[in-house]
């Protein structure tokens, strides 16, 4: 095979400009593509990354600018016409009818002819594209059953089977496990050894560098700059994407108190969908972090939700200093207690879109009736506070304090739930993957707040998938597996030791 | 952010999304929208045979230029406000209350029980009507909430048939121990003087508006200023943040459906005394789905609630003297509040999208 450095593009997008109401989300951007390469597009949320690429898949309209297939101009104008040039996009959040089997999804956005005699076609089609890339699926479950990682492979199908030639993967490994990575990196290496080309749009530096062939890095709607992986160091690629350095350093807690919060063997029985829990124990001191390091879906979910009141144990006691035993305590009582919880899925459980910046800000505050009686909440207090909590945790992205949380993204979206979570003192912070997708520095500004209330005297929890980040922050880490914390350490941990722990 | 495309000509129409719209625009489009279900309402009705000026003069000329037609619409447009407020305060908390009508029927079966036994001191009868009805129609909800708080059962199912339930009770009443021993009709005995609202001065104009402004305020009040008014956007708008930042759910629920269903009792109280002076066996129809109607078009705003049941009620009172001297069927009516409503839903489209031509 011709080395794909010396191949000529295959697509071309050629100075396409797009706006969103006076926002110029990309400013005459210029992309290309080889056949059979890997590109990544690199870049900090909002650089444009997802908007260049939902151009090229016919979900936007731009402004101007055209599209070159192999010589040709062409007018994508849709989805479907996209998909009948050969793009197909597997998007972040993924667009599954959940009560369809994985078959009727892929039905539903291929063409097959008469629904019976087609499926049953499309079926046997099906099970040799997974023959070829070695994928393993049960076409037949609902998808709302499948985990992540297997919907994952119903997209990819999807969009295989549709006859992409051009396949766009929107931060594809956010969900998944290092083990799911690296099964999913394979498949896209065979995948593009057979030709088709790939665009991983990724926040992920490791794997741009190990996995592509040629990565473009985006920022504030432009193109920074196209390089090869082999000819630049991590330091360098940093600095293109976020036009600076940001290296995080471990910073160990200086002062660490007495025991604040403690677990005595913590039961929980499984249910459907719900991991079960084995004599959880651990204890955090004031002025510490500790860190729950572990493969996602082993407990992590239900350990936060069982610390928040939100699921009761079977047995087991949480107990909390100056406030003795809180296990039979509701969530608002512990919140009074003065524990706070950054959850995972925060559109889910942290922001209501529909509200407005500032209501999303000032609602812990005026549960806690700091404004004003119950006859009236104090609304001009409610806009000074929450201006001010937007300048101290450098929430940006608000024109108006009355505009929807909706439209914030995700890593602001992130400042503005935990500023409203600091907004008073906290004892304990309950952080659940709180950096999940966000860039190098809304990490780094979330981390530097886990941190400032550590040094504070809270007990930090940090559970995260990201082993990165909490050798990073922890002072203390227990490795959960299966339910059960299986391994303690104290920082500096061994690497390889903890990543034992976390898959034996 | 594009949603769909269509060639126009060489042209290109856009589907976009807009950013969110201002209160004042937002209005503006609904004006418009009232307005283009409207037309298309005279056009129907001009093709059943009303003439436009007819038209003209039922809807606009009699209403306006007579005091008594327009005493009709006001007085007729005070039980609709009160429904509308019901239906509103319970979708605030997602609670899909379709049995307004149940619990109208059981605050007008708890007051018309005051006023048949004459209970309590002649001066504060009709107090204690007011809370019996209230307590009525507290009642009739209380179980379909428990059951949805408790066990997660559907409302809209749970409710619906409690509707009948209470029909099939007040039909028992008023053919049994109720039926006015006078006329020997299937109604309740006529209230006593004082059983009634008294007379505001103009016009058949009674108490009941009094009472149905001050509601309109208090869920105004409820709504906008109170804390927990605020709670229950928070829930509104994410229920399950609500409960991660430790809202009580189930028992937020559980007093906003109490409001709901002392609402709805209080309507059905309000109609007996206000309206009827006795129970009838109809008193209460049409108006659940009205109020649920009119809480949609007014966006859940009690202001809002307060004009959209002004513009029902002239749409009642014009449509009974289309039936009198027209032999237009009351169904009409009907026909126009759904086309009305139907144009409000679908202008909900250009509050969120807007169409830009691109070259």
């Amino acid at each position: 095979m011709q080395h794909i450095a010396e191949q000529k593009s295959y697509i071309k997008m050629e100075k396409i400009t797009k706006s969103f109401g006076g926002f110029l989300a990309l400013d005459n951007v210029n992309f290309d593509l080889r056949r059979g390469e890997i590109h990544a597009l690199l870049g900090e949320n909002g650089a444009g990354k997802s908007s260049l690429m939902n151009v090229l898949a016919g979900h936007y309209a731009p402004d101007s600018g055209q599209v070159i297939l192999a010589g040709n101009a062409v007018d994508i104008t849709g989805p479907s016409e996209a998909r009948a040039l050969g793009v197909g996009m597997v998007h972040q959040h993924y667009k599954l009818v959940k009560t369809f089997s994985a078959l009727d999804n892929i039905a539903l956005t291929v063409p097959h002819g008469a629904y019976l005699p087609g499926v049953r076609n499309l079926r046997s089609k099906v099970v040799t594209k997974m023959k070829e890339i070695g994928f393993e699926l049960d076409l037949d479950r609902p998808v709302g059953q499948l985990s992540v990682a297997e919907q994952q492979r119903v997209e990819i199908l999807k969009v295989l089977v549709g006859g992409a030639s051009i396949i766009i993967l929107d931060e594809p490994t956010a969900v998944l496990t290092d083990e799911e990575s690296t099964g999913f990196f394979q498949t896209i290496e065979k995948l593009s050894d057979a030709g088709t080309s790939v665009v991983l749009v990724t926040h992920k530096l490791r794997e741009a560098v190990r996995y592509s062939d040629r990565i473009t890095v985006m920022r504030g709607g432009r193109i920074v700059d196209t390089v090869l992986p082999g000819d630049i160091t991590d330091d360098q690629l940093i600095k293109l994407i976020v036009g600076e350095v940001i290296t995080e350093m471990p910073e160990l807690s200086e002062s660490m108190g007495d025991e604040k919060l403690s677990l005595q063997k913590l039961n929980l029985a499984s249910v459907t969908g719900v991991m079960a829990l084995k004599d959880i124990t651990f204890n955090i001191r004031a002025g510490e972090i500790y860190g729950i390091a572990g493969v996602g879906g082993n407990g992590q979910a239900e350990l936060a939700m069982l610390l928040m009141g939100l699921i009761e144990p079977d047995s087991g006691t949480i107990n909390l200093a100056g406030h003795g035993d809180i296990t039979r305590l509701c969530t608002g009582q512990r919140r009074r207690c003065g524990l706070v919880f950054i959850p995972a899925d925060r559109q889910r459980y942290a922001l209501a879109g529909e509200l407005s910046v500032a209501e999303n800000y000032a609602v812990s505050g005026i549960l806690r009736h700091e404004y004003g009686g119950w006859l009236k909440v104090n609304r001009r207090l409610v806009r000074r506070l929450a201006a001010a909590a937007i300048e101290d945790f450098d929430v940006q992205g608000v024109r108006h304090l009355n505009q929807n949380a909706a439209i914030l993204s995700g890593g602001n979206a992130q400042k503005l739930v935990i500023a409203r979570e600091f907004s008073s003192l906290p004892s304990v912070v309950i952080a659940h993957s709180p950096s999940r997708g966000l860039d190098l520095r809304a990490s780094a500004a979330v981390h530097e707040q886990l941190r400032r209330a550590r040094d504070t005297g809270a007990a930090v929890l940090l559970i995260s998938e990201d082993l990165d980040e909490v050798m990073l922050l922890s002072d203390t880490i227990g490795v959960i597996n299966r339910g059960e914390i299986v391994a303690e350490f104290s920082s500096p941990a061994d690497r390889q030791k903890i990543g034992k722990a976390m898959v034996h | 952010m594009s949603v769909a495309k269509t060639l126009v000509g060489r042209r290109r129409a856009n589907l976009e999304i807009r950013e969110p719209m201002g209160l004042l625009a937002k209005s503006l489009v609904l004006l418009v929208s009232v307005l283009i279900g409207l037309a298309v309402s005279v056009c129907i009705l001009i093709a059943s045979g009303v003439s436009a000026s007819d038209l003209w003069n039922e809807f606009i000329v009699y209403i306006v230029t007579s005091p008594k037609n327009l005493s009709a619409v006001l007085v007729q447009s005070v039980p609709l406000m009160i429904a509308g407020l019901a239906a509103a305060v319970a979708f605030r908390a997602r609670f899909w209350n379709i049995g307004i009508e149940g619990q109208m029927i059981f605050g007008a079966i708890a007051a018309t029980y005051i006023a048949i036994n004459d209970l309590g001191p002649e001066p504060m009868r009709l107090v204690l009507m007011f809370m019996a009805a209230a307590i009525g129609g507290i009642g009739w909800i209380l179980l379909p909430a428990i059951l949805k708080i408790k066990l997660n059962i559907n409302e809209i199912i749970s409710t619906l048939l409690m509707n009948y339930i209470a029909f099939n009770f007040l039909l028992h009443l008023l053919y049994g121990s109720w039926r006015d021993p006078l006329s020997g009709f299937p109604n309740s005995q006529q209230y006593d003087a004082l059983e009634v609202f008294p007379l505001l001065g103009w016009q058949s104009l009674n108490f009941s508006m009094v009472i149905s402004l001050f509601l309109v305020l208090f869920v105004l009040w409820l709504f906008i200023f109170s804390r927990f008014g605020f709670v229950l956007k928070v829930l509104h708008g994410n229920s399950e943040m609500a409960r991660s930042l430790g809202i009580r759910i189930g028992l937020v629920v559980l007093l906003v459906t109490a409001l709901s269903g002392a609402l709805s009792g209080i309507c059905g109280f309000v109609i007996s005394a206000g309206i009827e002076s006795r129970m009838t066996q109809s008193f209460f129809v049409g108006f659940g789905f009205s109020g649920i109607l009119i809480a949609f078009l007014a966006r859940d705003n009690p202001i809002g609630i307060l004009i959209v049941s002004v513009l029902f009620a002239t749409l009642v009172i014009g449509g009974q003297s289309l039936q009198v001297f027209y032999q237009i069927p009351f169904a009409m009516v009907q026909l126009i509040q759904a086309i009305i409503v139907m144009c409000v839903a679908g202008s909900e489209f250009f509050i969120r999208y807007r169409i830009a031509i691109l070259r």
